[in-house]
């Protein structure tokens, strides 16, 4: 039985952060409320642990200012005192931004806005832009994602309704940084399937290097999650 | 960071090994550190995060003014192929730093398997293999742990051997680093009044010389320098440095938990046990101080486990007093508290009932050998009564699964020895067939057969290692005897225990070999993998040498054995009468029926082994 959980971080992961999965860091968020001297509650059963639920999983490498996860604090401290607790004792790469209220519900999450940062050693290359635009502007492009459910060990997906809207944010001599509003789940989009799909499409250019960053999370409306 | 190394990140496995950056991280500014040190785990970052050896030094030095301890590990494979194709040098994990502009490089030798490790790590930092190549400007390269008290094989690429615990002689070495420095001493003069510090082993100040036969014939220390190396040891457990404040790694380690040490050394004498001889003499520390230290740790880390270690945990006397303490703290706060290395002839149920919120099923005791006579032989004081006493607790507490660990290949080890294993694990099933009050999920009983390696500094390091085609017709013979299918049976290859019995017995002309292994592609041989037997085995022929002479070649009390210029305390004397004993089957009792003299002693100040002060008298010493 889903009990509905209080209590809401948002946290920024950066720099040496990015580098720390998904599972671990649920297992580092666990710690860090234990050292930081909160108590949280407990689920019960065979195995007692802190119950923590992270909204959306982050890919390793990723960045993210838009971190969301969900507790339940029992100890009697004002909320907005959470994230300087909690920031003392995390590892590098790893803060909190807000403590808040939970409000709405996970399955309301709709899109999230991220920054792609293309990089290209040898020098950005003329028309990467009017390529994507060409690819994006198709009326339907279905795509292989894998998937570990399927008996395939795919599924066929749809982009094109899955990528809202997106701009050339920068253009650089070896950068181009992209600002794309992707579907956040049922299904989500990973935008690194997004360019690998555009990379095989246009092999010229394919960037060196990306740098992936969400930014923010929003519902329906909308509006933004919290 | 480097943005090479942020490319290289994405492409391996588990990048968080390899960042740094964790919780607790020790990191200092450069321009108030003068010395700096590069705690190299010649092993992966989930193994030599797990090691609390390292854990202690790194607080130990990065206590020292001046003095930076940063750590480094092993590269996995595809790492390592990253790093050698992007020309990126090994770095330390707190700085980002190139390893080879430290002051000091130290590895941690736990096992023989990580010895192609050290030369590897050494090449990706790009430090000069061997210790003659190396300038004023490259690192001194140290190396310490339990293969140090023979790290004979390892002479050409190590300039400092620590023997024994690092707690003070660390500090001692890196005072005269310092000191050296101010005066404008050069390398090769530190290196020689560091051979002066007790504990200090410099392997290129001593001449080893060989017999036709391919023994040594002498070793012969430079002018000034000692003729024998004695190893160093804390000589007050409660006032030695303990990390309470801890690394709490990002990614998941092996002994992911708080490790509270409760004492060192060991009481039994078990005579193939190397830890048993060379971590004397017995010094408990404080239940009082372990609780304090247990308690801090946790809230510390965040940890919700903690384990008890030490070499054997039910020999502590004030267990139950601790347990009772901590388990005070953990129930309310769902910590766990786990209590290895227990024996079967002091088996507490009760003990285990409190430990184990979830009931445990499974209990594991390593009886070592199947007949009294051979257990009797390398003093495991353990009983077929103790072992079946521990077993029938187990059963009519709910308990339906025990594994029990022997050794094949034990000196004296006849076919009835073998077969006695079989007959010990037939009576381990009767046992729970009369006792057992669930029979209903059935029994499982695993057998587990290892090869014994004998080790430098037991009454063993004479012997030699049967070979492996007797180990194999052992373990067959072994396997054709157990027919109840409740009964199961693992044993290990035999190919690792045979590399590892070369080496640990090995003397210097094993470096050429070692580094032949290296230059074949040899590294990461603790992982089933990387490790290639053959390539040891071509290797070790092509420098010239014969495997079988460092493996099965049974020793005499007169030959001089690579390790001479070494001494653990325990006087060669003692070690070969228990060997004695050991061929008369007749046991040596543990330390607190009776000291045996085996020397040890003589290492604490006072001389009395196995004490836990009065807490008054403890206040009084302190204060």
């Amino acid at each position: 039985m889903a009990q509905m959980h209080h209590h809401r971080l948002r946290y920024e992961k950066s720099g040496l952060g990015i580098y720390i999965s998904h599972l671990d860091t649920m297992a580092l968020f666990q710690r860090a409320f234990l050292r930081a001297g909160l108590s949280i509650w407990q689920t019960e059963g065979y195995n007692k642990h802190a119950y923590i639920s992270i909204a959306l999983p982050l890919s390793l490498g990723f960045s993210s200012r838009c971190e969301v996860l969900e507790f339940d604090l029992e100890s009697d401290i004002p909320l907005n005192e959470v994230p300087d607790r909690l920031n003392a004792v995390l590892p590098e790469g790893v803060r909190v931004l807000e403590c808040y209220p939970a409000r709405d519900p996970f399955k309301l999450l709709r899109t999230l806005d991220w920054t792609l940062t293309l990089e290209y050693d040898r020098g950005t290359p003329e028309g990467v832009e009017d390529a994507l635009g060409e690819m994006l502007a198709l009326p339907s492009l279905v795509i292989q994602k894998p998937s570990k459910k399927s008996k395939k060990g795919y599924t066929e997906l749809d982009i094109i309704p899955m990528v809202h809207e997106w701009y050339v944010d920068q253009r650089e001599d070896n950068r181009l940084m992209l600002k794309m509003k992707l579907a956040a789940q049922n299904p989500s989009l990973n935008p690194q399937l997004l360019l690998e799909t555009f990379s095989d499409r246009w092999p010229a250019f394919r960037p060196d290097f990306v740098h992936y960053r969400r930014e923010e999370i929003y519902l329906e409306n909308g509006e933004i999650f919290r | 960071m480097d943005s090479k190394l942020e490319r290289i990140l994405l492409r391996v496995q588990k990048p968080a090994r390899y960042t740094g950056g964790e919780y607790n991280a020790v990191v200092k500014d450069r321009g108030e550190v003068d010395t700096r040190f590069a705690f190299c785990f010649p092993d992966t970052y989930e193994i030599g995060m797990s090691n609390l050896g390292m854990r202690i030094l790194y607080g130990v030095m990065n206590e020292m003014p001046g003095v930076w301890c940063e750590r480094c590990f092993a590269p996995w494979g595809d790492m390592e192929t990253e790093m050698r194709r992007e020309g990126l040098p090994l770095w330390a994990l707190e700085s980002g730093d190139p390893i080879r502009d430290f002051d000091f490089i130290g590895f941690s030798l736990g096992y023989e398997m990580a010895y192609t490790n050290v030369l590897n790590m050494l090449d990706l930092a790009g430090v000069p293999l061997h210790t003659w190549e190396r300038g004023e400007d490259d690192p001194i390269v140290i190396a310490g742990g339990t293969c140090a008290y023979n790290g004979e094989p390892l002479a050409d690429f190590i300039d400092i051997f620590s023997l024994g615990e690092g707690e003070d002689v660390t500090k001692e070495m890196l005072e005269l680093y310092q000191q050296c420095r101010r005066e404008g001493y050069s390398r090769n003069d530190y290196l020689r009044r560091a051979a002066q510090i007790p504990g200090l082993y410099v392997p290129a100040l001593y001449h080893v010389d060989y017999n036709a036969d391919g023994t040594v014939s002498s070793i012969t220390p430079e002018e000034g320098i000692p003729p024998v190396v004695t190893k160093r040891i804390v000589q007050d457990l409660d006032q030695s440095y303990f990390p309470v404040k801890t690394i709490v790694p990002s990614t998941e380690i092996v002994h992911d938990r708080v490790m509270l040490e409760v004492f060192r050394g060991c009481i039994r004498g078990c005579r193939f046990c190397q830890a048993g001889f060379c971590y004397r003499p017995v010094r408990p520390k404080s239940p009082e101080k372990l609780l304090e230290q247990g308690i801090a740790a946790c809230q510390d880390s965040g940890y919700q486990e903690i384990t008890l270690s030490s070499l054997s945990t039910s020999d502590y006397r004030p267990l139950p007093q601790l347990c009772d303490g901590l388990l005070d703290y953990c129930e309310s706060r769902n910590i766990n508290l786990s209590v290895p290395s227990l024996r079967a002839d002091n088996f507490s149920m009760e003990l285990e009932q409190r430990l184990q919120k979830a009931r445990k099923s499974s209990f594991t005791f390593a009886p070592e050998a199947g007949t009294q006579r051979l257990r009797d032989t390398i003093n495991k004081n353990v009983t077929e009564e103790d072992l079946m006493s521990a077993c029938k607790t187990v059963f009519e507490g709910g308990g339906n699964a025990v594994k029990l660990y022997f050794m094949l290949g034990l000196p004296t080890e006849t076919d009835e020895d073998v077969l006695g294993i079989a007959d010990l694990a037939q009576k381990v099933y009767v046992n729970w067939k009369q006792n057992a009050s669930v029979r209903a999920r059935g029994v499982r009983i695993t057998v587990s057969t290892s090869f014994f390696v004998p080790k430098p500094f037991t009454p063993f390091q004479w012997e030699p290692q049967i070979t492996m085609e007797e180990y194999q017709r052992r373990v067959n013979l072994l396997r054709s005897a157990i027919r109840n299918k409740s009964i199961i049976y693992d044993w290990h290859d035999p190919d690792t225990s045979y590399i590892e019995a070369i080496l640990a017995r090995g003397d210097r002309r094993l470096g050429k070999a070692i580094e032949e292994v290296w230059r074949r592609g040899g590294r990461l041989d603790a992982w089933s993998e990387y490790f290639d037997f053959d390539r040891w085995i071509d290797s070790i022929r092509a420098v010239g040498l014969d495997p079988d002479f460092y493996a099965h070649r049974a020793r005499t009390f007169e030959e001089v054995l690579p390790w001479s210029m070494i001494s653990v305390g325990v006087r060669q004397k003692y070690l070969w009468r228990e060997r004695e004993q050991a061929y008369k089957s007749v046991i040596t009792p543990d330390c607190r029926v009776q000291c045996m003299g085996c020397g040890a002693d003589k290492l604490l100040c006072d001389g009395k082994c196995d004490e836990i002060l009065p807490i008054s008298a403890r206040r009084e010493k302190e204060a």
